[in-house]
């Protein structure tokens, strides 16, 4: 296929070459420094015995691979992050189209709702993790004190030290915190829907769960995918909420491959075998990503979507 | 298909540069040379948070009196998060740019992994020249490999604070044994007070909770054994041990869920007056006289036959980084932090009991910090019979196992049997 470049002259083309060179430069640079190096020192320290300390760790192959799938801390760790995969992506997803709908027709005082939804997204999750830690406290926590006023005082407990229901409840902090991202992301989208098709299978006698599958997520489809695979791949890669509220305790009930990975590196000096950790984290999601990426791109390709 | 191909190179000289920079930069000897500074001179020392802010002002406060003597060493002081400390000094010893001094736990795990790994510097020389008068047993916790590479930094005990008010208005006398303190515990819950504020959101707590019921059942000689490995971690002392804080989560005898509890907050419900003992180590007698409103009373966990004995021994230590490039000033801080004078204030102002002999008389001290001198000085001596706080004397392995274990038993994810078997298992690795 004959292309612009291909009939332009030499002297042309390599001014075109230069400067595409000059422009994948910095993309480049960020790559080799935030991806590549990073991946290589992991590769590394994966075939090593890095105690933190050492200068010469000894080389041990695929040792820390081998102690990986043989270890049942990893498949109860990847448990809790499926269950995190599922939930944490299901819930914002539901609970941040469910509000977008709601906020769409309303004109006055949009951008305040907004802010309001919007506000826990940019809150550091450090933040979020010790003042939920109040709110779930057993003692003084606004949470069972409410219960407790409300006369259901059976079900006040300890929810970050009860090993059946700590999980859950730092999956609803961070439900919390992630909603409002999704109602930003599908308000903004759902302003580029063809209201006049949404009306039209109006009278045609579409009804609202109809006009939403049919109608109105179809035009959607990428940004939808978009917000799926952020919050898809969080959830292979949570770590930051768990380990501030629950350290991933109690007695490592709310591990995830994050937070075991870093007990491992960071707090038995076990570099290598936590990084080895962290590597199945990327090996896990990065098929994930890809996948819903390509699916968003042919999407927008043939044209569907906000 | 030429366009893959610089990516390809790029990736595989990345990693050529991953490989080359992973370890580079860290060798851990020690300069051969000491080096010298000369002139005014400012060290860095680095230090954990301590648990009150008003201890933190202390500690400034000190370091001014030891600038006003030291002929132009300054002190520049950091301080860390507890739960950051260990990472984020390995990774600045590792890379040279360490703290000139820091405090640090002088067990196995802690100091014992940097000491081996040559990354703190021998003073041996240091001892033999400004003769530090520091008890033998501390010595020991703070020698590997025959070098001592650092100072001991204070004495501790774990036991249980109590509330004698309140002791006193339930009618309850001090626990004689273990039957008693149940039967406290008991008479305390029917009153409506929550007998023990045990905390063990932090795990780390966990560790002194199975320390202190076991020192007291097996004592000192039997807690020798554990350590050494002559005894089994899987012996039914240490089961029974923790049987004991098993029973008294399944009576309600503590707070509720107390893995929810952050170790703050269980002091909280001690001072408060909610909680009626608190279960640790007399690091917190001063916080504690600072904030209770009642009398408070500091005894022994007792074993099933007697009172029980103290959990004692070193709370931590200080150091000097092998690669500091003012080793001279860091040896006269450390000179300076072993003075008498240094002593008697330290146990007058922090309550800390340093791990020398300091003249406490005249010192005006409360009746509760009166006995924990009294104690400390029995384990500074060797003359009374004291067990052990085990995670300063094990591994990261073997506390991780304790921590999550005893978590687990309060939390009812395991049992004491289990545990145990836990505990031995990572001490065989450890070995």
């Amino acid at each position: 296929m004959a292309t612009l470049a291909g009939n332009a002259p030499l002297v042309t083309r390599r001014a075109q070459r230069r400067l595409g060179i000059l422009l994948v430069i910095p993309v480049s640079l960020i790559m080799v420094f935030f991806f590549l190096l990073p991946l290589g020192n992991a590769l590394v320290y994966s075939v090593v015995d890095f105690d933190g300390i050492s200068a010469t760790p000894p080389f041990v192959g695929l040792d820390n691979f081998r102690e990986m799938f043989a270890d049942d801390e990893v498949w109860h760790a990847l448990g809790n992050n499926a269950v995190w995969i599922v939930i944490g992506t299901v819930a914002p997803i539901v609970i941040g189209l469910s509000i977008a709908l709601l906020l769409w027709g309303v004109q006055r005082g949009s951008v305040l709702y907004r802010l309001c939804f919007f506000l826990p997204y940019v809150l550091p999750p450090v933040a979020i993790g010790i003042v939920w830690g109040w709110i779930y406290d057993p003692v003084q926590g606004v949470l069972n004190r409410a219960l407790g006023a409300l006369g259901l005082d059976a079900l006040q407990r300890g929810w970050l030290g009860d090993p059946t229901w700590a999980l859950y409840a730092v999956l609803v902090t961070a439900i919390w915190s992630y909603t409002g991202f999704a109602v930003v992301i599908f308000v903004s989208a759902l302003r580029n829907v063809d209201v006049e098709l949404v009306d039209a299978s109006r009278i045609d006698g579409a009804n609202s769960p109809s006009r939403l599958w049919y109608i109105i997520l179809p035009q959607i489809m990428p940004v939808f995918l978009m917000v799926l695979t952020l919050t898809l791949v969080g959830g292979f890669s949570v770590f930051d909420i768990i380990f501030v509220m629950t350290g991933g305790g109690p007695a490592d009930a709310t591990n995830v491959i994050g937070t075991y990975s870093y007990n491992q590196a960071f707090q038995l000096s076990r570099i290598s075998y936590g990084t080895t950790l962290a590597l199945l984290i990327t090996i896990l999601s990065v098929p994930f990503a890809v996948g819903l990426n390509k699916l968003q791109r042919r999407l927008s390709l043939q044209g569907t979507g906000a | 298909m030429d366009a893959p191909k610089p990516l390809v190179l790029l990736a595989l000289t990345s990693m050529v540069v991953s490989l080359a920079g992973c370890f580079a930069g860290g060798s851990a000897e020690q300069s051969s040379a000491p080096q010298v500074s000369t002139g005014p001179v400012e060290i860095r020392y680095l230090i954990a948070q301590p648990e009150d802010t008003a201890d933190l002002n202390l500690i400034k406060e000190d370091i001014k009196q030891f600038e006003a003597q030291s002929n132009g060493v300054t002190v520049k002081l950091d301080v860390l998060p507890t739960e950051n400390l260990r990472t984020i000094l390995q990774t600045q010893l590792r890379s040279g740019s360490g703290p000139d001094v820091f405090a640090y736990d002088t067990g196995p795990g802690f100091a014992g992994a940097l000491a081996k790994a040559g990354l703190v510097h021998d003073l041996t020389p240091a001892y033999d020249k400004f003769d530090w008068p520091v008890y033998d047993f501390a010595k020991e916790r703070v020698t590997f490999d025959g070098k001592l590479v650092g100072v001991p930094s204070q004495v501790e005990e774990v036991g249980i604070f109590y509330n004698k008010d309140l002791f006193a208005e339930k009618g309850i006398g001090e626990p004689q044994n273990l039957g008693d303190l149940m039967s406290a515990a008991a008479t305390l819950k029917e009153g409506g007070v929550i007998p023990f504020s045990v905390n063990d959101k932090d795990a780390w707590p966990g560790g002194h909770l199975l320390s202190m019921a076991l020192s007291s059942e097996v004592g000192s000689d039997g807690m020798d054994k554990l350590i050494s490995g002559e005894t089994p971690w899987t012996d039914a002392s240490v089961v029974k041990a923790l049987q004991v804080w098993a029973d008294l989560a399944d009576q309600k005898l503590l707070p509720d869920s107390p893995t929810a509890i952050s170790y703050d907050n269980g002091n909280a419900l001690f001072y408060s007056g909610k909680a009626a003992m608190n279960p640790t180590g007399s690091w917190l007698a001063q916080d504690t006289e600072r904030n209770a409103k009642f009398e408070v009373g500091f005894i022994p966990f007792p074993s099933s036959t007697s009172k029980g004995i103290f959990s004692g021994g070193l709370g931590g230590g200080t150091f000097v980084s092998a690669n500091s490039q003012k080793l001279d000033a860091a040896e006269q801080f450390l000179d300076y932090q072993m003075s008498p004078e240094r002593g008697r204030w330290s146990v007058e102002k922090l309550q800390a009991i340093p791990a020398y002999p300091v003249d406490t008389s005249g010192i005006k001290a409360t009746p509760l910090f009166t006995q924990i001198l009294d104690d400390t000085a029995k384990i500074a001596e060797g003359s009374g019979d004291f067990g052990y706080n085990i995670d300063v004397l094990t591994n990261d392995a073997f506390n991780n196992a304790m921590w999550k274990g005893v978590q687990g038993i309060l939390s009812g994810q395991s049992t004491p049997e289990k545990v145990a078997e836990q505990l031995q298992k990572n001490f065989k690795k450890a070995s």
